[in-house]
């Protein structure tokens, strides 16, 4: 028998691990507001700690990726102790919004700071900040007059020329989530079978490898987040010199509507238990201090006009963003996965 | 998997030979116990159930554009990666375990536990880290651009096979060292005797009878090849996982990529068959007794010496040594985020998590060795390997949010350390039962005969005879959960609690964002807390095949 019972003692030990000394906050206290977030960034934890000091809410956290997260929120039901749900993604956040895991909100100050376009019409998710999708381009041998429109980059011209990741990622899927919204799904396919002829190589890597390949001139023009130049700018590593002192970025207009930008956001739960909690932390997060550190800590474009964005991109001239709807990226972005594999953009 | 037949030996004739108490049947199964173990295996195959049956309860909206633009491709390109990735781990492994094992020659006994070292690399930090040296924009590539005016890139499927192979190969290595090292030496040493040269010897005895150890250790190989997600994207290869996750967070549609983990699960059983098949016929039960090394000389052994080091070299040194660079250039006095914290917490979960799925895997191994056919559930639990994480915990939510959804509990699982443990069990199970397998494979069926025929009850006979006899095993299986507990993501991303990270969760949040250099330190402290357990193991392993001398 007592061979039998130490067989137990590692569940009794999982018991244990379930005593709240392993949670730095306890969830259920008074003053707290619950956060599923994709976003994982430093500058974060710095905006919930100054949140905290300042209305003595405590931000309790769980950082995951999007799709599991919208899992979780899903399986939890009514149970799930989220009270806001901040993304990467306007996609994701409209998807949120259909599965009914938000809830609608109706608050002066988010619809007077944030652009309409950039939040949900019925106030279930609001745009944070803006990261747009833009050329990135080698000073030594373009002509940056010639990229305009994303269209230019499917011209002859540059072939052998495009560096882009694979199309697994979500900015690519909602810049074309975009085209289709605008232009419809012909054209859409059509620019990225383009961009498939003008390959420099497959797609692979991130972001950031588009932008070192450019320095050492794999390709002329890469497809990037606007974001990332601003960390490459930032970074001191040496190794990284060639490709900060040739690139040059183009802020490529859409049909005319501007330049493609996707947010971060977040959008209060369906089920929030600490609903008052929840808009309290939105308010924060589009104040002039949270927008100034995601600018400055993040290189994100603030959605307020009025916060200065950071040294690095503002360098690089300014952005037009497109002002569609980015409910439309969700409506899209399954659309766009199979114009995808129908251009070979792996 | 293997069938006993003592079991099922009738009692009758037995009778009255043996002393044992009157009122208990030794021969009888013990129902009440196979019933626990069966409800406990149903318990950790419940949430691959949810996934395997999701064709029937699923709906699968964009199913028809996966399985015509989608299947084909990353299926073909599945078994691309799959075949290099083996051809490759076997290649490094089995030449370096053979020498190991049955030679002498300088720094040997280094090499024993420094060959081990790779499989504290994550995988995912293991591929950033030689695409940064070894890619398109690497130093490497710069300089050979400059000096020799051609740019390797790794950064393709044929990069991946060596980039996998070189983190993965000591999962053939293990096995294949311990087969070469006892259970061989008579053979080798009459075909020595008989003047077969040293690679015929290597070739028509060793080889073969090392086959089913190899095979096992290369399914393993394949089944983290097979769930791989981070690599495999950031190399731009398309597999079934890079394809579920195309499905689920592009599509918008989780019932097909549930399907496609059906798909892989079905590659995995075809694996699972081929692997049985290769141990068909081969001599289970050994004799144990250590193979005497034979000391290589001139320009053997510094070609021994050589191959090794070269191995080490760039499976261990190149990754390590680079996290190391990264982490003295980044140094200023700061670590990036709550590193002591973090590394307190995946210590202490994947300490719970190696000693659950140890209690399991010994319960389960236990039931496979007495019970006369085995148990379905249990072999579809050991399943739960290969489907990639995040997929189990798909499983694991709906199950757990079920339960939740109902207040059946007054605390809410999912975001539990419990959930979590119990999805690392789920996930790591084989893991934990294919040392303690292959280990029961070599006690001889003889040993539980005669504790059954002096009266001994099957668990009793288990507990007294073949448990204590595990001893290193029981070891070696705590340690390697453990040790894919530390590396494990997707899992851990998903089920923990509020403000809950561990190590690996740090580094991601670091390298997501491309701060590969930032993401060092804890990647580093991922390396470290991976290395306790890899070398513990060695301990072990070297205690129980330690040699009796050298000639």
């Amino acid at each position: 028998m007592r061979n039998t019972l130490s067989l137990l003692a590692p569940f009794a030990m999982l018991a244990a691990c379930n005593s709240p000394q392993f949670h730095s906050g306890d969830p259920l206290r008074e003053q707290v507001v619950n956060v599923y977030s994709h976003r994982h960034y430093e500058s974060d934890q710095q905006i919930f700690d100054a949140f905290t000091k300042k209305t003595g809410i405590h931000v309790n956290l769980v950082m995951a990726d999007d799709d599991e997260i919208l899992t979780r929120m899903q399986q939890e039901g009514a149970n799930s102790p989220c009270d806001l749900l901040m993304t990467a993604d306007a996609g994701r956040l409209g998807l949120a919004k259909v599965r009914d895991l938000l809830q609608p909100i109706r608050d002066s100050l988010l619809e007077a700071v944030i652009p309409a376009h950039l939040r949900d019409p019925d106030g279930n998710w609001f745009g944070l900040t803006m990261r747009a999708r833009v050329f990135a381009y080698d000073k030594r041998t373009v002509d940056p007059s010639h990229l305009r429109t994303y269209a230019d980059l499917t011209k002859p011209e540059w072939k052998g020329q495009v560096l882009v990741r694979t199309s697994e990622h979500v900015y690519n899927q909602s810049l074309l989530a975009a085209m289709i919204a605008h232009e419809g799904p012909d054209s859409a396919l059509v620019w990225a079978s383009g961009i498939v002829a003008n390959l420099a190589r497959e797609p692979k890597g991130s972001d950031t490898d588009q932008l070192l390949a450019i320095g050492e001139g794999i390709g002329s023009v890469a497809i990037v987040n606007s974001y990332y130049i601003g960390k490459l700018m930032k970074n001191t590593d040496p190794a990284r010199d060639q490709a900060r002192a040739v690139i040059g970025v183009a802020f490529p207009d859409l049909d005319g509507h501007g330049t493609h930008v996707n947010i971060s956001g977040a959008g209060v739960a369906r089920y929030a238990k600490h609903k008052a909690e929840a808009i309290a932390l939105l308010e924060y997060l589009v104040s002039d201090s949270a927008q100034a550190l995601f600018a400055e800590g993040n290189e994100e474009y603030p959605v307020r006009a009025d916060v200065p964005i950071a040294r690095e991109l503002a360098a690089f001239g300014t952005l037009t963003p497109d002002t569609l709807n980015l409910q439309a990226l969700a409506t899209y972005n399954a659309e766009a996965v199979k114009l995808f594999d129908a251009s070979g953009w792996h | 998997m293997r069938r006993r037949s003592s079991s099922s030996t009738p009692p009758v004739g037995i009778d009255g030979c043996v002393q044992r108490p009157a009122t208990r049947n030794p021969f009888r199964r013990p129902r009440r116990l196979f019933t626990v173990i069966s409800l406990l295996a149903l318990a950790l195959a419940a949430p691959l159930l949810v996934v395997l049956t999701a064709p029937l309860h699923a709906r699968a909206p964009e199913w028809e554009h996966v399985r015509e633009a989608i299947l084909p491709d990353h299926f073909a390109g599945t078994l691309e990666l799959l075949g290099g990735v083996i051809v490759i781990a076997l290649v490094l492994a089995v030449p370096s375990a053979w020498l190991v094992a049955t030679c002498d020659f300088p720094l040997r006994r280094m090499m024993r536990w420094a060959l081990v070292m790779p499989l504290a690399l994550p995988t995912y930090i293991s591929a950033f880290t030689y695409a940064a040296l070894l890619g398109p924009t690497g130093p490497v590539s710069n300089w050979l651009a400059d000096h020799a005016g051609f740019r390797p890139d790794i950064v393709d499927m044929q990069g991946l096979w060596f980039v996998l192979a070189l983190v993965l190969f000591p999962y053939i290595y293990l096995p294949a060292r311990a087969a070469f090292a006892s259970g061989m030496s008579g053979q080798l040493e009459a075909a020595r005797m008989l003047g077969a040269p040293a690679l015929s010897r290597f070739r028509r005895i060793a080889l073969p009878l090392a086959r089913p150890a190899i095979a096992g250790g290369a399914l393993l190989v394949a089944m983290e090849t097979l769930n791989d997600y981070g690599a495999v994207k950031y190399y731009g290869v398309r597999t079934l996982t890079t394809g579920i996750f195309r499905s689920w967070a592009g599509l918008y549609d989780l019932g097909s990529a549930l399907r496609l983990s059906v798909v892989l699960v079905g590659l995995v059983a075809l694996l699972l068959w081929i692997e049985r098949r290769a141990r068909r016929g081969a001599r289970q039960e050994t004799d144990q007794v250590p193979v005497a090394r034979i000391r290589l000389s001139g320009w053997r052994a510094a070609a021994a010496t050589g191959w090794c080091l070269l191995v080490f070299g760039s499976a261990a040194m190149l990754p390590i040594g680079s996290i190391l660079d990264d982490v003295w250039e980044t140094c200023d006095g700061t670590m990036h985020g709550d590193v002591p914290h973090a590394l307190w917490n995946t210590s202490v979960v994947a300490g719970a998590a190696g000693l659950v799925t140890l209690v399991i895997a010994v319960l389960f191994t236990f039931r496979e060795r007495y019970g006369r056919r085995s148990d379905p559930a249990i072999r579809l639990a050991d399943l739960g390997y290969v489907i990639p994480g995040a997929v189990i915990a798909i499983g694991v939510m709906s199950l757990a949010g079920f339960i939740d959804r109902r207040q059946w509990l007054d605390t809410a699982l999912i975001g539990s350390m419990g959930v979590l443990v119990y999805a690392f069990s789920v996930r790591f199970l084989a893991v934990g039962k294919q040392p303690l397998q292959g280990a029961l494979r070599q006690q001889s069926t003889s040993l539980d005969e005669a504790a059954r025929m002096l009266g001994a009850s099957p668990w009793r006979s288990f507990r007294r005879v073949n448990l204590p006899l595990l001893g290193p095993a029981l070891i070696a299986a705590a340690m390697l959960v453990a040790i894919d507990v530390i590396k494990e993501l997707p899992l851990t991303l998903i089920l923990r609690p509020f403000n809950f990270d561990t190590l690996s969760t740090k580094a991601y949040e670091l390298a997501r964002i491309e701060q590969l250099r930032e993401a060092s330190w804890p990647s580093l402290m991922i390396v470290i807390c991976g290395l306790v357990p890899v070398l513990l193991l060695e301990q072990v392993l070297e205690k129980r095949t330690r040699t009796p001398g050298v000639r």
